[in-house]
């Protein structure tokens, strides 16, 4: 019997950047070549912001019976820059895997963060989506960066998928596609190279003997502290210059986070802050900007 | 003590006004109107200070009860059948959150054809909600056993939502007489409710959260845990009632059956019908006995294989349909004793549904025809008993 390869990919994104998508124009662009394919997320509440993973399987003959999460990827591709401090986006990578990262940064310092066995590809797709396609929305940009740092498709495959599900915002799409695949930059394999540790904030669950009867939760307000500025794309800028006080921006905040400081003007406490642009778009005064995060 | 004359519905009403609940939240349905009546008359009167929520449905009526618990009241309510079933989320929600509800099912057949008599089509409708579930079969024993129901469902070990079962109409509607408790006795025995999480806001908490995949099955372990668990908590509060009452349960009680080779299966009121039929063959040298099971959540495997694995043939009792399977009883008894080397071959039987009745001389009939069918080797699913063909 002959073994079908197996290609799988692992995507890390943000709700409501596409990420899904991405992972179903690669399957269907697949399955338009003849190959089986699968797309799925990582089930679950869709909440705006909140780091997504989303999961391929593509293989070249045969029917895909596994349905489990992707695990041991051989591609992995980061739509978000700023997920890379919060996210382990390496973990379980193949040894001469592929990660594809969407960064203004250079691939030589990438490298440094990201570094071990794997080919190493950096696009700054958040430029090109916003010179072609007016949005920081990045996910047709980054299928670009995909086809080209390896061979699971081609370019081609993806143009119908993409027209039938873009219609009249198609051509842009497909542009944005082609750039990235041009610009993309792409380091060499070195196959003997280190895996860069680094720490990441685990979840950790209780034991079901922990678990209070019912399940009842007894520390009451314990989402404060959940972090849900990780989920924040943009970051509300305050101008205190223009700001009069108002407190408009406080009520219409949907995370409760923005407070009046010692001097009577509004801030945002960033550790909430989910970066949906509300406050800056009911300000009065237009005191309050939102800027690109800056990646760490 | 007083000797009264009750049916199992007033008998109900009368251990739920002695362990002066806090809250109802009921809807009336035949057959358990009685009981609900009687306890708003009791309230009504006031005889029992509590506070009874009329609600429009059943699913609202075990939501209240649901709120009550959480709060910390001891909270009482009652229904049937169709009542039962449209309660039936609600029935996971009170479990899953540990809620030590006590309530009365009166028995009762499901639509359709609509049927207001009894069969146990609705307890087994609800036997996988993670309830505690227990069957009387007279009006003394619907009394005790809901006295007992409040103390084994609020035992902080325990904190689970308690049935009681009684047959509609069989029961709920026949007058027998009960010995009635000073209510100074029966508090002896049934402690005041003192939860130990409650909705309150100066404690504030969260209950009945939400849970992703990575701790719905801990949850899930945890509460099968504690339904496993509640039996020692069940035994140590029939004994102790046994000790100040003189009446004694177990979870599987056993008649004539000591040395039985023949053994019939049942719960709820038919038992003591049974009881009469088995008088008559041991009578007639027959070496035939009774085997009662009085709680079917959690089912009591050890005590089951303990009474039954000696005899010779079990021939089970099922008051409900499994549609296209076996009869739901019968299939828990033969999982029980798969694994044992030395257990009774089983011959399975439906009857009494929707309020047909079975006599003595049925049982005898029912006994006889199991034995014959063993003889013969006809081991199929079940037999409708007494079905016109
Ligand atoms: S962007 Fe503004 S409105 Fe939105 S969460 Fe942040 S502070 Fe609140
Ligand atoms: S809405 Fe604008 S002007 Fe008003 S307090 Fe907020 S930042 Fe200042």
């Amino acid at each position: 019997m002959q073994v079908s390869k197996l290609t799988e990919i692992r995507w890390h994104g943000r709700g409501g950047q596409g990420a899904v998508t991405s992972a179903e124009l690669i399957a269907l662009a697949a399955i338009e070549e003849g190959k089986f394919a699968q797309a799925f997320p990582s089930f679950g509440p869709e909440r705006r912001g909140a780091p997504v993973l989303v999961f391929n399987r593509i293989s070249e003959s045969e029917h895909i019976r596994v349905r489990s999460a992707v695990t041991q990827p051989d591609i992995v591709v980061v739509l978000d820059p700023g997920l890379l401090g919060i996210i382990d986006v390496t973990s379980g990578l193949k040894d001469g895997g592929t990660l594809i990262v969407n960064s203004s940064k250079k691939l030589a310092d990438i490298k440094l963060e990201l570094g071990g066995p794997w080919r190493l590809a950096v696009v700054n797709a958040t430029a090109i989506a916003l010179e072609l396609l007016k949005v920081p929305i990045v996910n047709t940009t980054m299928l670009g960066a995909l086809v080209k740092s390896t061979d699971t498709i081609k370019l081609d495959s993806l143009l119908e998928p993409i027209k039938e599900r873009f219609g009249k915002l198609a051509q842009r799409n497909i542009e944005a596609c082609k750039r990235a695949y041009e610009e993309v930059s792409i380091a060499e394999l070195i196959p003997a190279s280190e895996r860069i540790e680094r720490a990441y904030v685990k979840e950790s669950w209780p034991s079901w003997r922990e678990l209070a009867p019912g399940s009842v939760v007894t520390e009451p307000g314990n989402a404060r502290s959940y972090r849900t500025g990780d989920w924040r794309a943009q970051c509300p800028v305050f101008n205190h210059d223009r700001c009069i006080k108002c407190g408009i921006c406080s009520l219409f905040c949907p995370e409760d986070c923005v407070n009046q400081n010692e001097d009577g003007y509004f801030e945002a406490d960033l550790y909430h802050c989910k970066g949906c642009g509300i406050c800056a778009r009911e300000c009065w005064t237009q005191a309050i900007t939102m800027v690109e995060e800056i990646e760490e | 003590m007083r000797r009264v004359g009750f049916e199992s519905s007033f008998a109900i009403a009368e251990a739920v006004k002695m362990a002066s609940i806090d809250v109802t939240s009921a809807y009336p349905i035949t057959p358990q109107t009685h009981i609900v009546e009687r306890i708003a008359q009791l309230i009504a009167d006031g005889e029992l200070d509590a506070e009874y929520i009329p609600v429009e449905s059943e699913h609202s009526a075990m939501s209240g009860c649901l709120g009550a618990s959480a709060v910390g009241a001891r909270t009482f309510t009652a229904t049937a059948g169709q009542g039962l079933e449209l309660m039936h989320e609600v029935l996971y929600v009170a479990s899953s959150m540990r809620l030590p509800i006590v309530m009365s099912v009166c028995n009762r057949a499901l639509s359709s054809p609509l049927s207001i008599w009894g069969d146990h089509s609705d307890v087994m409708a609800v036997r996988d909600t993670g309830w505690i579930q227990i069957f009387a079969e007279n009006a003394q024993q619907a009394f005790d056993l809901t006295i007992c129901a409040f103390r084994v469902a609020e035992d902080p070990a325990v904190l689970l939502p308690t049935m009681v079962h009684i047959d509609g109409f069989h029961l709920s509607h026949v007058i027998e007489p009960v010995l009635l408790p000073e209510v100074e006795e029966v508090n002896k025995f049934l402690p005041k409710f003192h939860p130990r999480y409650t909705l309150n806001p100066s404690s504030p908490s969260t209950m009945g959260d939400f849970a992703t995949p990575d701790l719905y099955t801990e949850a899930k372990k945890s509460q099968d845990e504690a339904l496993r668990n509640s039996m020692k908590v069940i035994l140590q509060a029939w004994r102790g009632f046994g000790e100040l009452f003189g009446r004694d349960y177990l979870p599987v009680e056993m008649y004539r059956a000591d040395d039985a080779d023949v053994l019939l299966l049942t719960m709820g009121s038919f038992s003591e019908v049974a009881m009469e039929a088995i008088d008559e063959l041991r009578e007639a040298g027959e070496k035939v006995g009774l085997v009662r099971l009085r709680l079917w959540r959690p089912f009591p495997f050890h005590e089951f294989r303990r009474a039954v694995t000696q005899a010779k043939l079990l021939i089970v009792l099922d008051r409900a349909i499994s549609f296209g399977g076996p009869g739901p009883v019968c299939s828990e008894v033969k999982a029980a004793l798969y694994h044992l080397k030395k257990r009774p071959q089983i011959i399975g039987f439906i009857g009494g549904l929707g309020g047909r009745d079975i006599s003595v001389e049925g049982f005898r009939n029912m006994i006889h025809r199991g034995m014959g069918k063993a003889e013969q080797g006809k081991f199929e699913e079940f037999e409708i008993f007494g079905v016109r063909e």
